[in-house]
């Protein structure tokens, strides 16, 4: 089935989608667990290698994982920094003082351990998310977890009504917005707007899903307990070789780390 | 009245005395239809709305009553079974159907997946589904968009696709229910191009509700027909009963096509035909065989004041959206003046702006500063409120716009909002509710009116700010022809009561029939504003607009021998009107 399939471009692409999620799973409760910066900066680490090496990324994400990932957990240090307790960090340092205010070395610190760990996690759930297409995780789900197909195809049908929903949401905001609904201001007339804008789109949404369930029927969706696959999703020996290099990698990191302590 | 044309043995889709009626209604519509489809047949279903038609086509795949709840009386025979014992997955080999919403047909993320979808389905082998897929999707010219999302298909596309979609379950009938209800000229022939494809060789029926015939004619070969109480009127070969009956279909309020509707007109102003014709070329044919035509009705309006003042001022009009690189424009450099008192149609392909250009004027999106005057105000600036009482506008979708429960405070929301003293509101509301005939319905919640009440009550409330320009987007877009027609009579009444009207769309028939000057749209710029009649004789403006002539004038530029007549685009140039 290769021949109709989307050229390949990366090894990740070729691995099951529920491989990629099952071995980060380790490594995200590592990163949940661990109260310092070192373990998250290590298997975030891991997580880029495994991007950049298994997958060839558009320049603009490239450019966005290497600038805009260090310095969005820049900027969170300094922020969770500021907002961390005083009284629960190490206050030996006084990094600058304005007035009574004093900010910690310390509170730096587990400023920067919150906001590495945030950019762990989100890094290792891109390693499957970059990778892999919403059909392929249905079917994937659908082939090894016996989720009932009926179940992951209409979610997938569903998913493509939020453009047209956000679209139609867009129209009745213009439409109420010119009979001259926005002349209040604050957050109790905002909270009225969108009432006021949900039974519309309500009754959009639900004659647009009588539809689609319409001409899922006519064309025999739900006839049978399965249906064919063209692309099976299998494990395969690959996927295999991965889990153990993925799990093997991260797990020494997290075990070197804890005992060079 | 029913023609059996064919022996009941070989047809493959047989209706026996059905009548449905819904679970919520007291009429019963389709009411004891009976007819049959032959192998290879294309059957056209026409009918008033209220008819029954789309109610019928659902009960052909069995959808209506395993799925759509109702009493069913009499029987659908597909192939000889009864759809009351088998399943609609059953029935789905053997029928399959096209609605008229390509959103809300399509259900996977890639065109290669959505033909796929049926045979899947069904269990049939990889091998078996490929197959069917390829075979499917190269009769509609789609196969080599078989990795694209359907998302970026145009609307005639994703129609194709839905084609492609109900061929690939293999069925032998094919149910096209209004497929091009929601298409622009352009996409309603990318349709009819790709069914005739399916047509040709004749291994499959189709079964088609559509209210376009001057599409749909020439690849009909028998027409039935439902009256307004969803009986069947008529049933025969297509030139049999669109042109032999033609006068009565008439009165029963089926559309015709153009070019009959136009030969039956004449025919009543003393032009003797020796039969109607139903195509542009067939009238341009027959009207040069007619050694003498009377003249053409001058225009009844084409009172437009000439020097009144202007209504809306558009200078330097420019409009982008996104940033950066992924920035593109919308409006470039728009200047267009519209007087008081024009009804003025803005035409152009999907994507040239149209929508941008109204809602600028009216101030939905707020223009530049400066770039836009509308009654001396400028929509830039000017507050919601003050703005509505200079200018209404009417979205695509009435309940997009409604914002309370009832009729009579939809109409009052607008004058309470700005203030105005409530014994004078109460006066225009009554007045507007009488004038759109929705005096009975005031206390109605507004989302519970029929279809063509709410675009009555939409307009309503565009109007009772005392607004004198009236704006609407693509107002017959998605409604069948009787719906379109009252709503064209409600405009040119109130452009005859002296309101300016401003109308986009793409109903090339309406601009033709009730535009007294037309605004032509291409890729963001403005290529014309000019009279009606200027434009629909400008060829080479319309295409290179993209646009199409209007039906009835693609038929008189046919005509050699009355030039008087090459020029004729609206029915109302013909003597002999039926009021």
């Amino acid at each position: 089935m290769s021949s109709l399939g989307v050229p390949r471009p990366g090894y990740l692409h070729g691995l099951n989608p529920l491989t990629k999620i099952a071995v980060v799973i380790p490594a995200m409760a590592a990163v949940i667990v661990s109260r310092e910066p070192v373990i998250p900066l290590a298997l975030l680490a891991l997580a880029l290698v495994t991007v950049f090496t298994g997958t060839r990324l558009p320049a603009r994400t490239v450019v966005l994982l290497l600038v805009a990932l260090p310095v969005g957990v820049a900027i969170g240090a300094i922020g969770f920094g500021l907002w961390t307790d005083p009284a629960r960090v190490d206050r030996a340092m006084v990094l600058l003082q304005v007035g009574d205010y004093r900010l910690y070395v310390g509170s730096l610190v587990a400023g920067l351990t919150a906001s590495l760990r945030l950019a762990a996690l989100l890094m290792l759930a891109l390693v499957s998310g970059l990778t892999t297409s919403g059909p392929d995780f249905v079917r994937s789900v659908v082939q090894h977890l016996r989720v009932p197909y009926r179940i992951g195809y209409t979610a997938l049908a569903a998913f493509r009504f939020i453009p047209r929903f956000r679209h139609d949401l867009d129209l009745i905001r213009q439409a109420h917005r010119v009979r001259g609904t926005g002349g209040r201001r604050g957050p109790l007339a905002a909270i009225g707007r969108l009432a006021g804008a949900i039974v519309p789109l309500l009754a959009g949404a639900i004659r647009h899903a009588e539809r689609v369930a319409l001409a899922m029927d006519a064309r025999a969706f739900g006839a049978h307990p399965t249906r064919t696959e063209r692309h099976s999703v299998p494990l395969r020996r690959r996927d295999a070789v991965f889990a153990v290099v993925f799990l093997t990698a991260s797990g020494a990191i997290v075990v070197a780390i804890v005992v060079s302590r | 009245m029913t023609a059996e044309t064919t022996q009941p043995g070989s047809a493959v889709l047989d209706i026996d005395s059905l009548r449905i009626r819904h679970h919520d209604r007291d009429a019963w519509t389709p009411d004891g239809v009976s007819f049959s489809v032959a192998p290879g047949e294309v059957v056209l279903v026409l009918g008033p709305s209220g008819s029954g038609k789309s109610t019928l086509a659902l009960a052909l795949d069995g959808l209506v009553p395993h799925v759509v709840a109702a009493d069913v009386e009499g029987a659908v025979r597909v192939g000889g079974i009864d759809t009351a014992d088998r399943t609609v997955a059953e029935l789905s080999e053997r029928v399959s159907i096209v609605f008229q919403d390509p959103d809300a047909q399509i259900v996977t993320a890639s065109v290669l997946d959505e033909v796929c979808f049926a045979p899947e389905n069904r269990l049939l082998p990889v091998e078996a589904v490929l197959a069917r897929a390829e075979d499917s999707l190269r009769r509609v010219g789609l196969w080599e968009r078989r990795h694209d999302d359907p998302g970026v298909l145009s609307g005639g596309g994703k129609q194709r696709l839905a084609i492609a979609a109900a061929l690939a379950s293999g069925s032998d009938v094919l149910v096209l229910d209004e497929p091009t209800a929601n298409l622009d000229s352009a996409g309603v022939e990318d349709v009819y191009d790709a069914l005739r494809e399916v047509v040709a060789d004749g291994s499959r029926s189709v079964v088609l509700v559509e209210h376009d015939l001057d599409a749909t004619v020439s690849l009909v070969d028998r027409v039935v027909v439902l009256d307004g109480t969803g009986s069947l009127a008529v049933d025969g070969p297509v030139r049999d009963v669109l042109a032999g009956r033609a006068a009565d279909l008439e009165r029963l309020g089926v559309w015709l096509p153009t070019a009959t509707t136009a030969a039956l007109r004449l025919a009543r102003a003393g032009v003797s035909f020796d039969r109607l014709p139903l195509t542009g070329g067939e009238l341009a044919l027959a009207l040069d065989a007619v050694p003498e035509l009377p003249r053409p009705v001058q225009r009844a309006q084409a009172s437009t004041p000439v020097e009144s003042e202007a209504a809306v001022v558009v200078r330097g009009l420019s409009v982008s959206r996104g940033r950066g690189r992924r920035a593109r424009s919308i409006l470039a450099e728009v200047d267009l003046t519209i007087h008081s008192g024009e009804f003025t149609a803005i035409v152009g392909t999907n994507g040239a702006g149209k929508t941008t250009l109204v809602q600028a004027i009216a101030g939905v999106v707020r223009p530049p500063r400066g770039a836009v005057r509308v009654a001396g105000l400028d929509p830039a600036t000017a507050t919601a409120g003050v703005l509505a009482g200079r200018v209404g506008f009417v979205f695509q979708n009435p309940e997009h716009q409604f914002v309370t429960q009832s009729v009579r405070d939809e109409l009052a929301y607008g004058p309470l909002s700005t203030g105005m003293d409530p014994a004078l509101i109460d006066e225009r509301v009554d007045g507007l509710l009488e004038r759109f005939g929705l005096t009975e319905a005031a206390h109605v919640n507004p989302f519970l009116l029929s279809g063509g009440q709410k675009r009555r009550l939409s307009v309503g409330t565009a109007l009772i700010g005392g607004a004198d320009v009236l704006v609407l987007d693509e107002p017959t877009f998605g409604q069948d022809r009787a719906r379109a027609d009252e709503l064209v009579g409600l405009l040119s009444d109130l452009h005859r009561s002296g309101t300016t009207v401003i109308v986009v769309t793409h109903d090339m028939q309406l601009v033709a029939d009730a535009a007294t000057s037309i605004a032509v749209v291409a890729e963001g710029r403005l290529l014309a504003h000019s009279p009606a009649e200027t434009v629909l004789g400008d060829d080479e403006l319309l295409e290179r607009a993209g646009l199409r002539l209007p039906p009835l004038a693609q038929a008189m530029r046919r005509v050699r021998r009355h030039p008087e007549w090459r020029s004729v685009s609206r029915l109302s140039q013909l003597p002999g009107a039926a009021s």
